[in-house]
């Protein structure tokens, strides 16, 4: 490797949060220089990734910079015919259909056979198609779910599953199906990030997928892990941490009695001035959350972050809500949070319609539960703010703001969205105390130091 | 130990009965290579200790362990003071000079040296292992920093000690919490997974000689199907190792569903697990004839 071209690794692997430090450069050139017989990939790849969930990003980077530095994607041939996509020696018995509505152009995956040669994935969708997709503005996932539908992707799963059902594909066939799908996706994310990285010229594209910064509605499993990760961390750095009322004042008022009882001991002399003892007051944290389908996944995270830190409280409480409230309190006492996620599921269903209200789930809060609430209380509320055109009914939220000490609001929409018509937080940010984006792990963090 | 590539170092550790993939082999190399810590990653079971303990031997180090655990503190990693001795010191000296005592209670013929210690200070090479480093508290891994970079502790009543002969550190962790970004920095990263079919069978060939190659196959491949169900706790190495040996105590020359209740605690751990897996066991028998 020539180095420019390390220098630009380097480069692109810190544009995308990875810490390289001078230390690990100076290993790698001392490695590359010392064993020239070794791959190069694997040597850079040893001594820059400290994480096992960094090693996709330097793979994608790496494909990106040196193994396709032309910013091209394989090319793809002109004669479609001639792709060999299908194996067509091992016959599918019969799964799969016609192929419809390809946009413009590629193959399908339900045409004849139906198994993937995986050296020829990357020839499943021409360049120009990739190029047109990047330069339309579409968010990655939403370009991903293009090009699948364009290549028939979900009537072939949907074959396959149809035949997993009916016992007709054995459970060997099934994970082998499985791993081609995974294959397949990949591919195309990547393939897409690297024709959205050539578009943007920029390693912007890559950095909006690192699981810090990425919508917590679009985290995979694996992400899900780091996030919850991350909020475990959080938490135990917080419950170290002195109270914000704490910070600024001084060391409390002087300690009479205990100064004469220890000057008693050390013959009257006086060593130490003695302080009253602080005693922390009760904090109480009220958490309000609106499980509407578009908000179930970020209400999943907000109730791990509650349920890390409710040590720090004397008392939470937890209420969902659509268009009416119910509380929950009960199930964040649980580290597994699977009563939360079925209580999301399932009762939502049976105590509202569907549609979030929030004048309505306000004016219930003031009336009947806030009387149980402390004048000391913290109040954080988990909504997009789209009220499905109802009235606002702000009085009651003021009622509320004036009750409790803070009213924070956390909302997973960005800040532009919060002008479009049927959104009225521009109404409700003024009871608050401060309102957030909540939108990726960052925010969270972001929010975590400020109002915790 | 001369070892001048990663294909010398897998050949060494497989003389030493540990088999090792060729990425993992060329990181370990150069974790070697730069005398820097290697930390090693990956669920429980799938040979990080045992890689340790077979590189110990093989570049015939004295092998120190340190296991870590929630509440290990540096009286019991790095050094403690020997108090009964420092009283008996002070018994038998009370003619003698104040400040002479003051500064003898204070060396090192009192001091009681931990693994930590005991590597830093060792005249022969050594291999320190910190196994699940993740078990143990913060404090105790920025505490660590200093020994994985300068190969050197601070005692505060003695001063700084450095390591005569540059051990070689291996840390493990189970990922049941993240390392700081500090630790990580100045350790080398491995993250081992279950080994592949091919791999996996060779690993017991090598541990388990006396089985037939028939059951040998018909176990790993049985564990790779096992591993691809969701369960609480996927079988690892040393129990397909252990598994393969308990059939092979009951006689089996080849593995067949339906002989395989009651054997499956071997295998999986959990409860649950077993319940799921003798749920598919059924299906799998059918499928199959």
């Amino acid at each position: 490797m020539d180095g420019w071209n390390f220098i630009r690794l380097v480069h692109a692997l810190r544009q995308v949060s990875l810490s390289i430090s001078s230390q690990d450069i100076l290993d790698a050139q001392t490695c590359l220089f010392r064993f020239p017989g070794l791959s190069e990939k694997q040597v850079v790849k040893s001594i820059f990734i400290h994480r096992p969930q960094d090693a996709s990003i330097f793979e994608a980077i790496w494909r990106i910079l040196i193994e396709n530095p032309e910013g091209r994607i394989e090319s793809f041939p002109e004669d479609r015919t001639k792709v060999p996509v299908i194996d067509e020696s091992q016959d599918s018995s019969g799964l799969g259909g016609q192929g419809v509505g390809r946009g413009s152009g590629g193959v399908s995956l339900t045409s004849k056979g139906s198994i993937l040669d995986t050296a020829n994935i990357s020839t499943l969708v021409p360049f120009s198609r990739l190029e047109e997709l990047t330069n339309g503005g579409f968010e990655l996932e939403e370009m991903v779910k293009k090009v699948l539908a364009e290549l028939d992707y979900y009537t072939w799963i949907n074959s396959y599953d149809l035949a997993y059902q009916r016992s007709e594909l054995t459970e060997e066939s099934w994970y082998i199906h499985q791993d081609r799908r995974s294959a397949l996706i990949s591919e195309i994310r990547q393939q897409l990030l690297t024709a959205q990285v050539s578009h943007e010229n920029s390693w912007e594209p890559l950095v909006r997928q690192h699981w810090l910064y990425k919508s917590l509605s679009t985290l995979t499993d694996k992400e899900k892990e780091l996030v919850k990760s991350s909020i475990r961390k959080w938490a135990r750095k917080l419950a170290v941490r002195p109270g914000s009322r704490w910070k600024s004042s001084h060391r409390g008022t002087i300690d009479i009695s205990r100064i004469v009882q220890q000057s008693v001991q050390r013959n009257g002399f006086i060593f130490n001035l003695n302080y009253h003892q602080r005693v922390p007051r009760a904090s109480e944290l009220v958490v309000l959350c609106d499980v509407s389908n578009s908000m179930a996944s970020f209400v999943e995270f907000l109730i791990y972050l509650v349920t890390c830190l409710r040590a720090r409280f004397r008392k939470i409480r937890v209420f969902f809500f659509i268009d009416s409230v119910w509380d929950v309190s009960e199930f964040v006492c649980d580290d597994d949070l699977s009563g939360v996620k079925q209580e999301i599921k399932s009762s939502g269903d049976k105590v509202s319609s569907g549609f979030s209200d929030y004048g309505a789930v306000f004016r219930e809060m003031a009336e009947n539960r806030l009387r149980d609430v402390s004048t000391r209380a913290t109040l954080i509320i988990l909504g997009d703010g789209k009220n499905n055109y109802r009235p606002t009914q702000t009085e009651y939220l003021a009622q509320i703001s004036e009750k409790v000490r803070n009213v924070f609001w956390l909302n997973p929409l960005e800040i532009q969205e919060w002008n479009e018509r049927d959104n009225m937080m521009n109404e409700y940010k003024n009871y608050c105390s401060k309102v957030y984006r909540c939108r990726s792990a960052s925010d969270l963090h972001r929010i975590v130091q400020d109002v915790f | 130990m001369n070892v001048t590539s990663p294909l010398d170092l897998a050949q060494v550790l497989e003389e030493e009965g540990y088999l090792i993939d060729e990425e993992a082999a060329t990181t370990l190399f150069l974790a070697l290579a730069l005398q820097k810590p290697c930390l090693i990653e990956g669920p429980a079971g799938v040979g990080k200790t045992q890689l340790a303990l077979a590189l110990a031997r093989a570049e015939k180090r004295k092998l120190i362990r340190l296991q870590c655990y929630e509440g290990l503190d540096l009286t019991k990693a790095l050094y403690d003071w020997n108090y009964a001795k420092q009283l008996l010191r002070l018994q038998l000296a009370k003619t003698e000079d104040w400040n002479q005592i003051k500064v003898d209670l204070f060396s090192e013929e009192f001091l009681l040296s931990r693994p930590l210690l005991e590597s830093i200070l060792s005249p022969d090479p050594v291999l320190l292992l910190i196994d699940e480093l993740d078990k143990s508290d913060e404090e105790f891994e920025s505490f660590l920093l200093e020994l994985l970079a300068e190969f050197q502790v601070t005692i505060p009543e003695l001063g700084t000690i450095s390591s005569k002969t540059k051990p070689v550190v291996i840390l493990t962790s189970n990922n049941s919490r993240d390392f700081s970004d500090a630790l990580r920095r100045r350790c080398i990263h491995i993250y081992l997974t279950y080994p592949t079919l091919e791999r996996e069978i060779s690993i017991l060939g090598s541990q388990a000689p006396d089985l037939s190659a028939r059951l040998t196959r018909d176990v790993c491949e049985f564990v790779a199907k096992v591993r691809k169900l969701p369960l609480q706790k996927p079988p690892s190495v040393s129990e397909t190792i252990d598994f393969a040996r308990a059939l092979n105590a009951l006689h089996k020359e080849e593995l067949k569903y339906g002989d395989l209740l009651g054997t499956l605690s071997v295998l999986l751990k959990y409860p649950k697990d077993i319940a799921k897996l003798e749920e598919r066991l059924k299906k799998w028998e059918t499928e199959t004839r």
